[in-house]
């Protein structure tokens, strides 16, 4: 696979995972309040990949159509954050979300207002966290919600150059009892990897600094 | 770049350990089994211990780790999941899986961090054990549980089909990579299509590089699966090499068939365009297969030779060579057959014949044509070689007869003149010549095997020795001569005067090829051989001998010369220096004897010949009359000769000698005049016939007239006679013979001894009145 000549060390990808972790643990706190029910979002693992191979990925792993709901943010570093779903699962989660309260047509008929709210809480979630526990400020778009192939879903910015690289995140949705995967991606050029990777060690050397006795 | 934990959740282990930290009052409390597991203190662990405990006895290459996982919970994050290494109460480092949950209070402040930490170390090693395994064998593993849409998979399993790597896969996508009409390679437990032992060997194309691969699939439904319905569980690797290796064996056999088919063709197209005769002969002698050139060769069709001995089809005459070849064990060449065609012509076929198993494999070539050339070759080369000689022999005459001639016409003019006595040296003259000419006839009749031998007991050491002087001023000063002789010589079986001429003929060879000088070696020794000794020019049968060698050391010959050197009128001498008679004179002395003649010669060294002359066996051979054998003419007494013989000239002169001598002579041109004589009744003591007569020869004459007169003595006459060649098989008692040309006085001798025996005469002796 293409691997990107920036890459990060298991260190700092434990970090930035756990950075999405708490990104999404927000999110999942939010739905909570939005939806009352009990939802839990966790994030296993990350890569970090080149486009093309991010591609492969998402072709291989979810051969059904998916949907995607994007926001791009500048600030210190910049890129796109993309919310891929399953189309299949994308239904569920709306019906997951509206709590049964909406019958099938009515949910399907607002799919994708409902998509792109709960993706906007979980990405804004996560960008806002980033931003918050690397203290460097970002700003964001409004969501927008794509369907289709994967192949073209990295190809989403021209001004992205050619060697992009992509933090690829599985997202385990646990709502009502359901389970329902999910990924995000975040779509950066290497500058910008540069820039999130000294981010990053700062933040390790504040956290492991703090309220944590020495080995 | 997979963390260890990545998508999995490791089985907890029973007896796993738990942990609540309260992050408000920062006190960590902790069961028995986490104490334990961490090293901390059990007691301290559960009556509550600071929070920062909770990284007591981790190792500290995971540490950090850690530590950044626990901040995450402490800033927020709900779920907590690591696997890392700690050093138990026991001080042994183990492998754990920390699972917890970080739950914060309403203003999102969080208050409590609680989990589980199970001991995976045995997992781990398990799991490692695996991941080695299959990647040292190329092995991928899945496991596929009824009704879901994905499988598990392992790192492997997604290398082999040029997948990413990835814990689990969407059936589609793995299916995705088997080519049209091959089975899928994971299929759900209501299917069937999977061979003994789910067994199934498929063709992909490697989603990375489009790569076509063969890949084995080895799997098996399990009814039920902890924790699931039925599953597929199995194994993929692969078989491309073996596939490949497999296709170029079937190529190869397929080709290998076709080569075969090529070779036979060509096999076939020889044996159909063959000259030569071939067949497979089995070796009871029948014709099992021909080919076509019998056909064209010899003008039968196949289905007329097939089963049919092949012997049916040769000579006669060569029926004990195709016994022997169908018997032998080994390949024989140039076996000599003749075959009779469709037309009954004989043809010269020389054969190969290899025998294997129970056939024999057989190629023939017609040499009827090559055998002709070289037969009328032969005697083209003969007869020139008889102009030459004759051409010669009639030269030397020609001066023998001009010597006769002009000597008894020079001496008729002297007696007609009155000077008789002048007369004399004229007729000494012609009578020399005569003897010169009787000298070269005798020659020439030894060459043919025509001369008539009187095989004696000869003691041949004795002969050489004798014959020492003679040999010393025959080679010259320039040629040493040693003469060796064993002393127990046994006595030969031969003429001694043909064996002195062998000798002379055999040194003066020696002499020749030794032009710069040498020496010349004569050796006899006696030599029993029990079974054919190999020779050139043929071999020596078993028997006893008297062996004289002779041997040069001279410039010797090629084989090629060697070959011919007994052949009549062979000579290597310029035309005019030799007739080619001497060897082939040798040669036919010796084998008249009984006896044979080795010749070994090389080149630069010399050459040797040996004279295998047959022991004297039994009593010798009765004494013949001496041919040459003189003395005082002695005058007869009136007793009567009856003289046969059909040339007049001849018969003229022994008339005349006889006559002169004193005997009364009746005279008769052929044997049926000669029996009127017979028949008629007049008395004479001794029949004188000429051997050669034109009808009843002598030999016939003589035994009818012994039969009207028993006991007549007979003298016979003869310049040649193929059936006398040995006087002693040809004579009974009372008879003898004479060789022209003789003498006055050697006649005279003959007749004398003849008369001896005449019973007429011994009854005139004894009877007192006569």
């Amino acid at each position: 696979m293409n691997a990107p000549s920036v890459v990060l060390d298991d260190l700092e990808r434990d970090a930035m995972t756990e950075l999405v972790n708490i990104g999404v643990s927000r999110a999942a706190a939010s739905l909570r309040t939005m939806v009352g029910q009990q939802v839990m979002l966790s994030v296993p693992s990350l890569e970090v990949v080149s486009r093309a191979t991010a591609a492969v990925l998402v072709r291989e792993r979810e051969p059904d159509s998916l949907v995607v709901v994007r926001q791009d943010f500048t600030g210190a570093f910049y890129g796109q954050a993309l919310l891929i779903f399953p189309e299949t699962n994308s239904l569920e989660l709306v019906r997951a979300v509206t709590g049964g309260l909406l019958s099938a047509d009515e949910a399907a008929g607002m799919e994708d207002e409902a998509l792109a709210e709960t993706a906007n809480v979980v990405l804004s979630n996560c960008l806002a966290t980033l931003a918050n526990m690397l203290e460097r400020p970002l700003e964001m778009s409004l969501p927008q919600v794509m369907r289709g192939e994967a192949a073209r879903l990295f190809d989403v910015s021209p001004s992205l150059a050619a060697d992009a690289v992509v933090l690829f995140l599985y997202i385990n949705f646990a709502i009502d009892d359901r389970n329902i995967r999910g990924y995000i991606a975040m779509l950066l050029d290497l500058p910008s990897l540069e820039a999130l990777r000294s981010l990053i060690r700062s933040f390790i050397s504040r956290i492991v600094g703090e309220g944590v006795p020495p080995p | 770049m997979t963390p260890p934990d990545a998508g999995r959740s490791p089985t907890i282990q029973l007896a796993s350990g738990s942990w609540i930290w309260d992050v408000a009052s920062d006190v960590l409390h902790a069961d028995a089994r986490f104490a334990s597991l961490t090293g901390l203190d059990p007691i301290v662990a559960v009556a509550g211990a600071p929070g920062a405990r909770f990284f007591e006895g981790v190792v500290p290459e995971d540490l950090l780790r850690v530590k950044i996982a626990v901040a995450a919970v402490m800033r927020g994050a709900e779920s907590f999941a690591r696997t890392y290494r700690v050093r138990d109460a026991e001080g042994v480092v183990r492998w754990v899986s920390a699972r917890g949950r970080g739950e914060s209070d309403a203003s999102g402040k969080v208050v409590r961090f609680s989990g589980e930490l199970a001991d995976v170390t045995e997992l781990k090693r398990v799991e490692e054990q695996l991941r080695v395994a299959q990647n040292a064998g190329g092995v991928g593993t899945f496991e596929h549980i009824d009704g879901f849409g994905t499988a598990t998979v392992s790192d492997q399993f997604c290398r082999l089909l040029g997948l990413q790597p990835s814990t689990a896969l969407p059936m589609r996508t793995i299916n995705s990579v088997v080519c049209p009409d091959n089975p899928p390679i994971i299929q759900g437990a209501d299917f069937s299509g999977a061979g003994p032992g789910g067994y199934s060997e498929l063709r992909i194309r490697r989603a990375d590089t489009g790569e076509e691969r063969w890949i084995a699939r080895r799997g098996e439904h399990r009814a039920d699966n902890v924790g699931g319905g039925p599953s597929f569980i199995g194994v993929i690797y692969d078989i491309t090499e073996t596939k490949h290796t497999e296709e170029k064996l079937q190529e190869l056999t397929r080709t290998l068939e076709a080569r075969v088919q090529e070779r036979t063709r060509e096999r076939d197209r020889i044996w159909n365009l063959s000259l030569d005769l071939i067949a497979v002969v089995g070796r009871d002698g029948a014709l099992r297969s021909v080919n076509p050139a019998w056909s064209l060769l010899l003008g039968y069709e196949e289905g007329v030779l097939l089963g049919r001995p092949l012997a049916e089809f040769v000579h006669p005459e060569d029926h004990l060579v195709v016994a022997r070849a169908l018997a032998a064990q080994a390949p024989a060449e140039h076996v000599d057959l003749r075959l009779r065609d469709a037309k009954s012509a004989w043809r010269q076929i020389d054969w190969t014949f290899v025998p294997e198993g129970d056939a024999l494999y057989a190629t023939g070539r017609d040499v009827t044509e090559r055998r002709q050339l070289e037969d009328q070759l032969r005697q083209s080369q003969k007869m020139e070689a008889v102009g030459q000689l004759t051409g010669g022999i009639a030269h030397d005459f020609n001066n023998m007869l001009t010597g006769i001639m002009a000597g008894l016409e020079l001496a008729r003019r002297r007696i007609e003149a009155g000077r008789s006595p002048e007369a004399f040296r004229f007729m000494d003259g012609a009578v020399a010549s005569a003897e010169r000419a009787a000298a070269l006839t005798h020659r020439l009749l030894a060459f043919s095997r025509r001369q008539t031998l009187d095989p004696q007991s000869v003691d041949v050491g004795e002969l050489v020795l004798s014959m020492e002087d003679l040999l010393r001023r025959t080679l010259g000063e320039r040629v040493a001569l040693a003469v060796a002789s064993s002393p127990d010589l046994w006595p030969a079986r031969c003429d001694a005067n043909q064996l002195e001429s062998a000798l002379l003929n055999l040194a003066i060879n020696a002499r020749d090829a030794m032009p710069d000088g040498g020496k010349l070696t004569i050796e006899c020794v006696t030599q029993s051989l029990n079974q054919p000794h190999p020779s050139q020019p043929e071999p020596i049968q078993p028997g006893d001998y008297v062996v004289v060698s002779v041997s040069d050391t001279g410039v010797g010959m090629p084989d090629s010369v060697k070959a011919k050197v007994f052949d009549p009128f062979f000579t290597t001498k310029p035309i005019g220096k030799g007739t080619g008679l001497g060897l082939s004179m040798v040669y036919g002395f010796v084998r008249q004897s009984g006896g044979h003649v080795g010749i070994s010669s090389k080149s630069g060294i010399g050459t040797t010949v040996k004279l295998y002359l047959p022991r004297l066996t039994g009593r010798p051979p009765q004494q013949g009359v001496s041919p040459d054998g003189a003395g005082p003419v002695l005058r007869a007494t009136g007793e009567g000769v009856l003289v046969v013989e059909d040339d007049v000239q001849v018969k003229l002169m022994i008339s005349a000698a006889l006559a002169d001598i004193g005997y009364r002579v009746l005279e008769a041109v052929d044997a049926n005049e000669a029996l009127e004589i017979l028949k008629g009744g007049e008395a004479f003591d001794l029949l004188i016939t000429d051997v050669g007569l034109p009808g009843m020869n002598g030999r016939q004459l003589a035994e009818l007239a012994r039969q009207l007169r028993p006991q007549l003595p007979v003298l016979f006459v003869t310049g040649y006679a193929a059936n006398v060649s040995v006087r002693a098989d040809f004579l009974e008692a009372g008879m003898h013979m004479i060789t022209k040309p003789f003498s006055v006085e050697a006649l005279a001798t003959a007749v004398r001894e003849s008369l001896k025996g005449s019973p007429s005469l011994r009854a005139k002796r004894s009877d007192p009145s006569s």
